[in-house]
């Protein structure tokens, strides 16, 4: 039963692949930014659920589980930040990729910077961030696939591995961007519904009796520190700013430049608020801080309490376990969807990375949209492949992966990006220091964490020595040319304006 | 963004959300206290409800009414 719904979802799927990629128009830009053509519902659905990865379902109600309510500042951080890419950098950043027809933002700031070096700088970065991050998803779906099956985890990897291959080697991110409306809808319903039925089969006096069984046996669970001490005034605070770097994840920042036009950004934020920060992202929260703690704590439990990365699939075993085989089935489908949703555009944006920033960008520069897209597609294969293997081969927590290690790899890109966009004086002197000793320093404080003063999140200091670099090094060298001056600033603006 | 800090509107606008964004940081010191709104809702979860909702609400009144490229 469980095997012919998840063949069936797969085939499904398969189908919307097939179709888009007899729909597209085989151009660099079609394939690569959907043609510049996203609308306002198909762009709500592309980055709410670009952003909503397995770590919405494993990662974020694990760590709520485990170490209480706080975490859930990184979220606000994230829906704040979200909104703030698509009020004061996405319009700006879309009308510059229009105007000069770019296929990536690290395209749009070398230009920009009038740099080649920072070119291969930042799509490195970004690379080496994004890259691992693909790899966590199908291994999450693996778990999830282990936990409800009882067969081994790789027979879930390989299937939602050869599920992104299909959608992003025929699709692009046209399809990219439609699948994920599907994805979006079955991981939202399958979320949703665990959630109401679970309060309703559990707690008959609703969410206040799972509170009031957490608040008897564990109240730790729902103050700061948290059980373990974790979440002190820092801590949280700490979490909020992270959260509020969202504004530079790779994958959401070439969202922008797929937009039809101008009015995606003037609605895009409206939903971020209301559907994705007090609706969608409600959902986990109440999982991970409330439900799952009371299940475990609960007189008679099915489910034990569990510690360290067990926690992540604290969600799945009280489905799996509570629930009927057919809804855990749906349930599971839910997670490949929100897995593949955001794995298919990292790849894709990972892909872009190399075919136009490195390969176009420094080797031929000449080729045609043909060449482009074959390379975009050969670089979806090797980067899935590599993705995997570092994430087997070093395991770790979904929740620390992304704000402990993705999210301040991105922030090294967003002074270089904010300043690019907005601030006429930033030069690439200033771009390139920053970029470079904010990315040393973070790998050096991985190493070595007191360099970091012991933080648990390295982003805040290495994010201030960038942007210290940033200001200080632009203001220190000969300001940009005229020319990038009127391209990306006075043409920008009279385009907006019109 | 720069269009924002050109006019009063977007200045005004822009101060709400740092605002807010500092009292987030402010209000942090109170989480040790066992509060629960409705029964359930934790302290950081109903901070961050109204630390949305003031985002929320000065969005669209700038953007439906000040923003100089709606």
């Amino acid at each position: 039963m469980e095997l012919f719904a998840l063949s069936l979802f797969g085939l499904i799927i398969l189908l919307i692949a097939v179709y888009g990629y007899k729909i597209s128009a085989k151009t660099a830009e079609d394939y690569m930014l959907a043609g510049r053509g996203i609308g306002i519902i198909v762009m709500f659905f592309f980055v709410l659920f670009a952003i909503s990865s397995a770590w919405t379902f494993y990662g974020y109600p694990g760590f709520l589980y485990l170490h209480g309510p706080c975490y859930v500042y990184f979220v606000w951080g994230c829906v704040a930040g979200f909104a703030a890419l698509y009020m004061f950098l996405g319009p700006r950043l879309w009308a510059i990729a229009r105007l000069n027809r770019f296929l990536s933002p690290v395209e749009a700031l070398s230009e920009r910077y009038e740099s080649k070096p920072l070119r291969l700088v930042l799509a490195v970065i970004l690379l080496a961030f994004i890259v691992p991050y693909i790899g966590i998803q199908p291994i999450g779906v693996g778990l999830g696939f282990q936990a409800l099956t009882g067969i081994s985890p790789i027979v879930g990897i390989l299937y939602t591995t050869i599920l992104l291959i299909f959608i992003v080697l025929l699709g692009g991110m046209r399809i990219t961007a439609w699948v994920n409306v599907l994805l979006g809808i079955i991981y939202a319903t399958a979320f949703f519904g665990s959630l109401i039925w679970i309060v309703s089969k559990l707690f008959p006096g609703g969410l206040s009796e799972a509170a009031s069984i957490i608040a008897i046996k564990r109240p730790e669970l729902l103050t700061a520190p948290g059980p373990k001490g974790y979440f002190t005034s820092v801590t949280i605070g700490g979490a909020l700013i992270v959260g509020l770097l969202a504004l530079s994840w790779p994958h959401i920042v070439i969202s922008t430049m797929t937009a039809q036009d101008k009015s995606i950004f003037k609605w895009i934020p409206l939903l971020t608020f209301v559907a994705g920060g007090l609706l969608f992202y409600s959902i986990p929260f109440i999982w991970g801080s409330i439900v799952a703690p009371a299940v475990s704590h609960m007189d008679g439990t099915l489910v034990l309490p569990v510690v360290g990365k067990a926690a992540d699939n604290i969600v799945q075993t009280i489905i799996t376990k509570h629930l009927p085989g057919w809804f855990s089935t749906f349930v599971l489908m839910g997670v490949i969807a929100a897995a593949i949703s955001t794995a298919a555009v990292q790849l894709m944006t990972a892909a872009i990375l190399i075919s136009r920033d490195l390969i176009h960008g420094f080797f031929k520069p000449g080729a045609k949209d043909e060449q482009l897209i074959k390379w975009t597609k050969v670089a979806v294969i090797g980067i899935i492949i590599f993705s995997l293997g570092i994430a087997l081969w070093n395991p770790v927590a979904l929740a620390l992966y992304l704000t402990r290690v993705a999210v301040p790899g991105f922030a090294q890109w967003a002074p270089a990006l904010v300043g690019g966009i907005l601030w006429k004086r930033g030069t690439k002197q200033g771009a390139l220091t920053g970029a470079i000793a904010g990315t040393v320093y973070l790998i050096a404080g991985f190493i070595h964490p007191p360099l970091v003063f012991g933080l648990g999140n390295p982003l805040i200091p290495t994010l201030i020595v960038n942007v210290i670099l940033y200001i200080i090094v632009s203001l220190l060298t000969p300001p940009p040319s005229k020319q990038v001056e009127r391209r990306f600033f006075d043409e920008v603006d009279e385009f907006l304006s019109q | 963004m720069r269009e924002i800090i050109k006019h009063r509107p977007g200045k005004i606008f822009l101060f709400v959300l740092a605002i807010s964004i500092i009292g987030m940081l402010y209000v942090t010191k109170y989480f040790t206290k066992p509060i629960l709104f409705f029964g359930w809702m934790t302290l950081p979860f109903v901070c961050g409800v109204i630390f949305i909702l003031i985002w929320l609400v000065a969005y669209l009144i700038y953007f439906f009414k000040y923003w100089p490229y709606r």
